[in-house]
């Protein structure tokens, strides 16, 4: 597969693609269960910020909130100053469980958040093989979602979200359910787009290793319920690739984040069996 | 032994087709032996021949030779398309509209589900003295006999829609209309051919109860006509066309059955 890493995408010379995000002290109930509160956060334009935490401590919860989604029950989320209340141009997700709708092929697939923009047939023409290339799926354009592997079935829904050509994007554990070379090939080619596209990044993780490596800041998610408990600056060299992983400054963060969270994720592990 | 076994088991074309073949031949010559072996007017063979006309001989007759059975058979399609399609027309949208609204749902599940289960021949007196004879109250009949098994599975279907892919929709900002062409009915559908099917044999049941007991037509007629008569071939060889419109239409639910179903990644 060959992308021009400059080439002229359908929409580029749109200088502006992102947002800054702003999350003021916001809380999430589900009846009597508080899953988050009192959680303050900044996303600047242009940057990854992690979010990592145990399983079950309100990661997809709180991505829903921020996607509109979902009412939260404390606080308030504006981007670009316009609080948030129901899912946004602009801002588009990227889901753990794929999220593709098993009767649309590929281009089907990738094409649908255009066609309900009210893209015109022609565009989606120009557009979907452009982001279908870009993704690394030439040639499976008429393909069905249970004839793809895992990393190549999100690899689909993440064509179908940049298609959007978002300001913000929302990754909620896209890789966790992939295998574990599909899903370092996939963070490898997730940040090669990013450098072509820059756009702020929300990268909801459970993988320590995932949010260091791909994070400019790492957000810590811990307690019960749950809260930020540090942010990291990162400031790993780029461009991160496999080398980074060798990075003497990458063992000790993962390490740091790991003593953080490892009483927290023996408290999971023993509340699920 | 253990090569006779796995010839008896192999699930090759051939062996497949030949033990087709071998039951069906099997089935005829009983048939045949038992028609030979009773009075005319008890039971009728399948060739037949002297002094025991034969339900091979008679279909032939109905339906290449016999304009008035052939005008009987038109008006029972009629009858079973108008009922069917009226079912499918009315349950489809309803069950999807159920699925969305839970009010609504609360409100007519339990009268559905005592209709589902209700033998709707025992509803044909009251269609009968309510409406009267003509060709809509029959249509009626067909489409009761249709419409819940339909409404039934759309139901079911559309209830078991992923929310994961409610979510994605609504993530990509999509209308209500748009929600129902790129997520419900596709999702549904393979639900509502099921259902398809189903009804389609109920149908069938209804057509024949509907030409019974309301103004006798079609091929309902022909059967009491002909059972009238004692005339046993003509009952049989008219059973034969109510089995095979009943396969037709089983047939052609399947194959849209399976035409929607090829994204589960099955049938294949
Ligand atoms: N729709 C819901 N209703 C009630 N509880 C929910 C709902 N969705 C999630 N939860 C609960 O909220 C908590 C956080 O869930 P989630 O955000 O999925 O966590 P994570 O993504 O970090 O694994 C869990 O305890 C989960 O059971
Ligand atoms: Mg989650």
């Amino acid at each position: 597969m060959s992308v021009d890493l400059n080439a002229d995408g359908p929409a580029d010379g749109q200088s502006d693609r992102s947002a800054r995000i702003e999350i003021n002290s916001i809380g999430k109930r589900y009846g009597d269960l508080q899953v988050f509160q009192d959680i303050n956060l900044d996303f600047n334009e242009r940057e990854i910020v992690t979010i990592v935490g145990p399983s079950g401590c309100g990661k997809t919860t709180l991505l829903r909130c921020i996607d509109g989604l979902l009412p939260v029950s404390e606080g308030e989320i504006r981007i670009e100053g316009e609080l948030m209340t129901t899912p946004r141009e602009g801002v588009a997700m990227v889901f753990q469980h794929f999220g593709l709708f098993p009767w649309k092929t590929v281009f089907q697939n990738v094409g649908y958040g255009l066609k309900l923009a009210g893209a015109s047939k022609a565009e989606i023409a120009e557009k979907v093989p452009y982001f279908i290339n870009l993704v690394g799926l030439d040639g499976f354009d008429s393909s069905f979602p249970y004839q793809l592997s895992g990393g190549m079935q999100q690899r689909c829904g993440l064509a179908r979200a940049l298609a959007m050509e978002p300001s913000v994007l929302l990754m909620d554990e896209p890789f966790a359910a992939v295998d574990a070379q599909t899903r370092e090939i996939l963070q490898f080619e997730l940040l090669r787009i990013w450098d072509m596209r820059p756009m702020t990044m929300i990268f909801v993780t459970h993988s320590i290793e995932e949010a260091v490596l791909m994070g400019d800041r790492v957000v810590v998610l811990k307690g019960r319920p749950s809260s930020v408990f540090e942010i990291i600056d990162v400031n790993l060299p780029a461009p991160r690739d496999r080398s980074t992983l060798a990075h003497p400054r990458f063992s000790e963060l993962r390490e740091h984040v790991w003593g953080t969270l490892m009483d927290e994720v023996r408290a999971a592990e023993f509340d699920v069996n | 032994m253990s090569k006779v076994l796995a010839l008896i088991n192999s699930d090759h074309r051939s062996v497949r087709w030949g033990t087709v073949i071998f039951s069906l031949l099997v089935g005829a010559a009983l048939w045949e032996s038992v028609g030979w072996s009773f009075n005319q007017a008890i039971m009728a063979p399948l060739i037949g021949g002297a002094d025991h006309p034969g339900t091979i001989p008679r279909l032939y007759k109905y339906i290449v030779h016999d304009e008035e059975y052939r005008l009987s058979l038109l008006q029972s399609v009629q009858l079973f398309s108008t009922g069917f399609a009226l079912a499918v027309v009315f349950s489809v949208p309803l069950g999807i509209i159920m699925a969305r609204l839970a009010t609504l749902r609360v409100a007519l599940e339990s009268y559905i589900l005592v209709l589902y289960v209700t033998p709707m021949i025992a509803l044909i007196p009251f269609i009968l003295s309510i409406l009267g004879f003509d060709f809509w109250p029959k249509v009626l009949v067909v489409f009761l006999f249709a419409f819940f098994p339909i409404l039934y599975n759309t139901l079911e279907g559309a209830r078991s829609v992923k929310p994961e892919l409610l979510e994605v929709a609504k993530s990509f900002r999509s209308s209500e209309v748009a929600i129902w062409f790129d997520v419900l009915i596709p999702y549904t559908l393979p639900y509502t051919l099921t259902g398809i099917r189903q009804a389609a044999g109920r149908a069938l049941v209804g057509m024949v109860a509907a030409e019974f007991f309301l103004a006798t037509s079609g091929l309902g007629e022909e059967l009491i006509t002909a059972s009238r008569n004692f005339d046993m071939a003509g009952v049989l060889a008219t059973i034969l066309v109510i089995t095979g419109l009943g396969i037709t239409f089983m047939r052609i639910a399947q194959a849209f059955e399976q035409k929607y179903s090829a994204w589960r990644g099955v049938n294949r």
